[in-house]
């Protein structure tokens, strides 16, 4: 990929990422974890992102921090993608919002970085409880599921 | 609230990133628990694609 993204820090174990947002809103803390769903065959790994918080010091996507910087901060998940999966193979990533609104953004993100992340990924919609490849503009979907090729 | 600090660090194209000490395992923040039991679930009604539940 070829996007702008911010620089970021990983854990020995390249499972939790870490950036930072920068725009109008300041400096804002920012969080990707990989976690594997038990007992799945093959693998799959759900990735949790939010922001970390202040008080509690623990990932939480309930905030909306709106710094202006989406499709970087979209890019920067992507880059962690690849880089998860350099160290841990290409498996198979599920991906949802918290809310039916913020993986509507989600879906916004993917459909607005599409030329690049298609290249790269795989990208399935769940609608109807059924998988269908990823068409931007075509369907809301409820969560999505990443592959890199 | 998040955390809000000051800087700036935006890259062009992929690299990676630096291993860190710092960086700690969220793994059972309450959050991302939430997340990985609600992923599970969906995962097991639905299957993946191409290979629909039954």
């Amino acid at each position: 990929m070829n996007l702008e993204r911010y620089q970021y820090s990983n854990s020995n174990d390249y499972h939790d990422y870490e950036f930072y947002s920068e725009g109008p809103k300041g400096r804002i803390s920012k969080m990707v974890t990989f976690s594997r769903i038990p007992n799945s065959d093959p693998a799959i790994y759900n990735l949790a992102f939010g922001d970390l918080s202040t008080v509690t010091g623990e990932l939480d996507d309930s905030v909306s921090s709106n710094n202006q910087d989406r499709e970087i901060v979209l890019a920067t998940v992507a880059n962690t993608i690849v880089e998860f999966c350099n160290h841990h193979g290409n498996h198979y990533i599920y991906a949802k919002g918290s809310t039916a609104s913020r993986t509507r953004l989600y879906q916004m993100g993917i459909t607005s970085l599409w030329e690049e992340i298609s290249i790269d990924f795989e990208v399935y919609g769940l609608k109807d409880n059924d998988w269908q490849e990823f068409e931007p503009n075509q369907n809301n979907y409820d969560a999505f599921l990443v592959k890199r090729r | 609230m998040s955390a809000i600090v000051n800087g700036s660090s935006i890259k062009k194209g992929f690299g990676a990133g630096t291993v860190s000490d710092d960086v700690k395992s969220h793994a059972n923040d309450p959050f991302v628990l939430k997340k990985v039991e609600e992923a599970t679930k969906t995962l097991q009604r639905v299957g993946l694609p191409g290979k629909k539940k039954k």
